[in-house]
């Protein structure tokens, strides 16, 4: 009996042992800054950084801190920091990439203080950066080709292309923080700089293009986000057709959307690229008007 | 008296013709010492053996200005025979560096020089041609750049600050390893890469006819790479910070010119970056009018000119080099200050590329391109597998109610036109000059049928392996105007020594020059070029394993005679005999009711096999079949075969064994030679007909490895001796498997077993 217990603790000595072994060796804690907001983005952070018997990552979304926890013989900060960024957040290392910044949810949006274009937002700049903030393609761009005399319009055009892109790609998430953005572009336009002719249809659309826009940024759903684009297309056809074009606006038609009605859209481009089906029926459609 | 002062007259004659001559030329001769040896490394967590070349990995940049003579003195201190192969550039054959096709093999111990003169300009790279040295660190930058006085000289573009980049991939197996368990169809990498797209996978997608009709249609599971490499790497490191090009710090509105070689063995990359877009500016070290795009392909040995823009100060823009299946990358972050991250790009949908497969392939193993006329990478049936271009492969169809079908419409595989995303194609790509050819030269046109077999990887030309070939005879001054069409279900980046040719790309006198044609299955691409330099020129697949495997030509031009190969007769069947080496696999499973287990040799046409099955005692008896066969035709599903088998078992009295025919075999002894044929039938099943010399007839149905999920396998055998098997295995690693089996003669097993 005495030798039976004697093996059942040697047992669970064994055991134990064999628990604490299973934790992280040559551990190394250090504290970092990630940028996030909610319960919801330390799921995310958290999840992104922890990886089994090497790194766990504990987030406070208060301080924004996180405590890195890991072994440094197989890992080091920049590898949790870098998975960490590429789930959508950045750190002092690592900026996140932006389409993925753009899918994070509503209440992920964290406000991204670290990168260079934001600091031009805050000190209160005018709204066209706010794009290219968010699109790294248009990045390259910014520097070269973007002015300071840009018309007043121009931001809202942009916005409205690149909501006009995601839905190609039928990417819900981009669509609406898309939106989102041109409902900002929409509120900073100064009226009084228009031109007349553009200042009387502003006044006409511009309510039923900010509802519709707010519309696409609230919903996740893709299907209603085309319904509203539809709408949104025709308010921005009727701006499109008094403003001044730098580049000719191609008018476009689907015959086949809602049933047969059919709907329409503007583009940069002549190539038709349906912003109503995506890839599933991605060049349906063709060029009604070319608004130069 | 007479005669030394004549001497001395002569002496100083020759002294100023000498100097003369030099400054004549004024050449200015660029020495580099390379010191071959081998190193130990440690890239993904494991020491193992690599080559260095003056103790660095890659080799070091080499740089020439054109004009130079390169002067590279090899000294090869490895315990095997290495070579250099200078690759795109411009030079006499018997400088090549092809081990027995333009020089000897530099033996180990030894120390070889080659020079000739520099006569053109660009970013070229080098590589061993020996072996499979050039996967573990023989590759390096092999940069010529223009004279300052050159006329093609581009401001904005040729004065840019330059960077040498070299990628490519380290694997911690051996690549002899690699190279056997491609040819024996081993899915370990497949397992890695999570790619063995088994019937589970396939159920759980949704694709379990899919699946189905791939195994219908004999095909194994395939991808778009065969290797599973542990990491990626650009110059020799897996992630690298650009702060500085030339001592000057890189600052915001900067523009850098990366100049990218592919050194890998078997990896296409794509190249993305974080900052904007990507500017082409020259191609396989030809100047090409710059274009602009999202995201380019660098095809295996390609070399790519690209110039990349610094958006803004304080970030670092990460330039992303993946591999074409998507499972490891490489980084370069270009500027100083946080580093700004491209997001990696999602996994391949393994099954939409399988459906396509199945689409494109015919009964008879051939691909059939559905009346869609493919060239130059303009269609790129991979994109039905990329999800940031035809959507994740979860989505689905919201619109129902409409009947128009994708699958009719004709861009549907046309990357450009589908994505918002801007990929590089060949068409893009265009010449700044005339690269018109001489309007008198005779014109010859060849065609080649690029063909392979997946299952057995074995890759060849017109199903022709180069040992099966004689060299290709053209005389100089010809222009050959070569056709080639992929029938094979990989792409092959076709690699042509000495000379660059124009890629008929519909730019006309502009087309654009190159040495590496990366070809698509089911394309068909026409180049030409004027075979103006006598010599053997090699013109093969750049993937290493493909190279290896045999898929090989050499145009001889003209008979020259290299000084280094006397007997070309021998030398070229040398060679041969190298691009058509003997592998071998050996399995055994050691199970509780005996050992089954077999062995093979093959080449690319000829297999020798012996499969055994040891019980523990007499009454399950021994069995040994070996088996000598010749695989026929592209496809190889037919083997003929001589055979001899030995058995010995105890059987009762009386006891005797009949087969299904009624033909009785009663000896507990039996010795006997066999004539037969095996074919794969559709599913992959080996169907096995013989006839043994005293006129027993066997015919027996087997199935090998069918993946059933990621890491099990199963199988079966049934014959008309009433003889049947069943298996179950569980793939544990590369070489150990657990497997369990029930057989007619030794009844239930469980055991270990082992493959090589």
């Amino acid at each position: 009996m005495k030798s039976i217990s004697k093996i059942l603790m040697v047992i669970t000595v064994l055991l134990s042992a064999v628990n604490s072994f299973a934790q992280i060796k040559n551990a190394k804690t250090e504290t970092v800054k990630i940028y996030g907001n909610c319960e919801m983005c330390k799921t995310t952070i958290e999840k992104a950084g922890n990886l089994k018997n090497v790194a766990t990552v504990e987030w406070n979304k208060d301080t924004k801190m996180a405590t890195l926890k890991y072994d440094d013989k197989k890992t080091n900060q920049d590898e949790i920091l870098k998975r960490i960024a590429l789930a959508g957040y950045d750190s002092e290392k690592f900026l996140a990439p932006d389409d993925v910044y753009a899918k994070l949810s509503d209440c992920c949006q964290y406000k991204r203080e670290l990168k260079p274009v934001a600091k031009t937002k805050d000190a209160g700049m005018d709204m066209k950066n706010e794009h290219a903030n968010h699109n790294q393609s248009d990045m390259a761009q910014k520097n070269t080709t973007e002015t300071q005399n840009v018309p007043q319009l121009k931001t809202v055009f942009e916005n409205y292309f690149s909501v006009k892109d995601a839905l190609v790609k039928t990417d819900a998430g981009i669509s609406s923080a898309k939106a989102a953005e041109l409902v900002k572009a929409i509120k900073a336009v100064e009226m009084t700089k228009l031109s007349t002719k553009e200042h009387n249809v502003w006044m006409e659309v511009m309510k039923d293009l900010t509802a519709n826009a707010e519309k696409i940024a609230t919903t996740k759903d893709v299907a209603k986000q085309r319904e509203t684009f539809a709408l949104l297309s025709k308010n921005m056809y009727e701006l499109t057709k008094v403003s001044k074009q730098e580049a000719p606006v191609y008018y476009l038609h689907c015959p086949m959307y809602n049933n047969g009605k059919g709907a329409n859209w503007l583009s940069k481009e002549e190539v038709v690229k349906n912003p109503y089906y995506g890839s599933k029926m991605l060049t349906c459609g063709s060029v009604q008007e070319t608004i130069k | 008296m007479n005669i030394p002062r004549n001497i001395t007259i002569r002496l100083l004659q020759a002294v100023f013709i000498l100097l003369c001559s030099q400054s004549l030329f004024a050449q200015k001769v660029v020495r580099y010492d390379l010191y071959v040896k081998d190193t130990l490394v440690n890239y993904a967590d494991k020491e193992k053996r690599a080559i260095a070349v003056n103790g660095q990995i890659p080799m070091p940049t080499l740089t020439f200005t054109e004009g130079d003579t390169a002067e590279i003195v090899v000294h090869n201190q490895l315990k095997e025979s290495t070579s250099l192969h200078w690759h795109g550039v411009f030079l006499p054959n018997k400088e090549d560096g092809v081990p027995w096709l333009t020089q000897k093999p530099i033996k180990a111990g030894t120390t070889y020089t080659y020079r000739f003169p520099i006569i053109q300009h660009g970013t070229h790279w080098y590589h061993s041609h020996s072996g499979l040295q050039e996967q573990i660190g023989m590759y390096g930058s092999f940069i010529m750049k223009k004279k300052d006085d050159d006329k093609t000289f581009r401001k904005g573009i040729d004065d840019l600050p330059t960077v040498p980049i070299i990628l490519s991939e380290w694997t911690n197996l051996n690549p002899d390893n690699i190279n056997r368990m491609l040819h024996n169809a081993n899915d370990w990498s497949a397992i890695k890469k999570n790619a063995t797209q088994s019937y589970a996978e396939a159920i759980r997608e949704g694709h379990f006819k899919t699946k189905l009709t791939n195994e219908w249609k004999r095909m194994l599971a395939m991808d778009v790479s065969d290797v599973y490499y542990d990491k990626i790497l650009i110059n020799g490191n897996h992630t690298t910070d650009l702060k500085t090009v030339d001592g000057k710090t890189l600052k915001a509105g900067d523009k850098v010119r990366l100049r990218v070689s592919n050194g890998g063995a078997s990896s296409y990359f794509w190249l993305r970056y974080a900052g904007g877009k990507i500017t082409v500016v020259a191609n396989d070290g030809n100047d090409v009018e710059p274009v602009e795009v999202d995201r380019l392909i660098i095809a295996v040995s390609e070399t790519y000119d690209i110039v990349v823009i610094i958006p803004d100060d304080g970030v670092a823009y990460e330039f992303l080099a993946t591999t074409e299946d998507r499972t490891q990358s490489a980084s370069y972050f270009v500027g100083n200050g946080i580093k700004q991250l491209i997001s990696p790009l999602p996994k391949l949908k393994y099954f939409e590329g399988m459906k396509m497969m199945n689409d494109m392939m015919k009964m008879d193993g051939n691909l059939d391109d559905m009346g869609m006329k493919m060239s130059l990478n303009q269609m790129d049936m991979n994109v039905v597998m990329y999800p940031e271009i035809t959507g994740d492969s979860n989505q689905k169809e919201d619109h129902s109610q409409h009947n128009m079908n994708m699958d009719n419409d004709p861009n549907r595989y046309n990357a450009n036109a589908l994505g918002e995303i801007k990929t590089l194609n060949y068409t893009m790509l265009q010449s700044p000059y005339n690269t018109t050819l001489p309007k008198d030269a005779p014109v010859r046109e060849l065609k080649f049928t690029l063909t392979g077999n997946m299952n057995r990887y074995v890759w060849s030309m017109d199903n022709k392996i180069l040992s099966e070939v004689d060299k290709i005879p053209v005389k100089k001054g010809e222009i050959l105007r070569i056709t080639i069409h992929n029938n094979s279900m990989m792409r092959h980046p076709m690699h042509l020594h000495g000379f660059d040719f124009r890629v008929i790309n519909g730019k006309g006198e502009n087309s654009p020059l190159k040495n590496v044609l990366d070809i698509m299955p089911m394309e068909t691409d026409t180049i030409e070029f004027l075979a103006n330099e006598e010599g053997d020129w090699f013109f093969h697949c750049h993937i290493l394993y493909h190279m290896m495997g045999g898929m090989n030509r050499v145009f001889a031009v003209d008979d020259y005679q290299n000084p280094y190969l006397p007997n070309k007769k021998q030398a070229y069947n040398k060679l041969q005999r190298e691009s058509n080496m003997p592998h071998f696999m050996a399995q055994n499973d050691f199970a509780t009711n005996g050992n089954d287990g077999d062995a093979m040799v093959q080449n690319a046409r000829w297999s020798l096999g012996t499969e055994w099955r040891l019980g523990y005692n007499d009454m399950h008896g021994y069995e040994v079949e070996t088996h000598l066969g010749r695989y026929i035709g592209k496809t190889q599903w037919l083997m003929p075969f001589i055979g001899f088998d030995w058995r010995y078992r105890k059987m009762g009295m009386d006891e005797h064994e009949t087969n299904l025919f009624g033909q009785k075999n009663e000896k507990d002894t039996r010795r006997a030679f066999s004539l037969g044929f095996m074919y794969t039938l559709p599913m992959l099943v080996n169907f096995q007909a013989e006839v043994y010399h005293d006129g027993i007839v066997r015919l027996s149905l087997m199935r090998e490895d069918i993946p059933i999920s990621k890491r099990l396998r199963g199988g079966f055998m049934v014959n008309t001796d009433m003889e049947y098997m069943a298996d179950l295995k569980y793939i544990i690693n590369k070489n150990i498997g657990i497997r369990t089996h029930y057989d007619s003669d030794m009844g239930f097993g469980v055991g270990l077993a082992l493959n090589y």
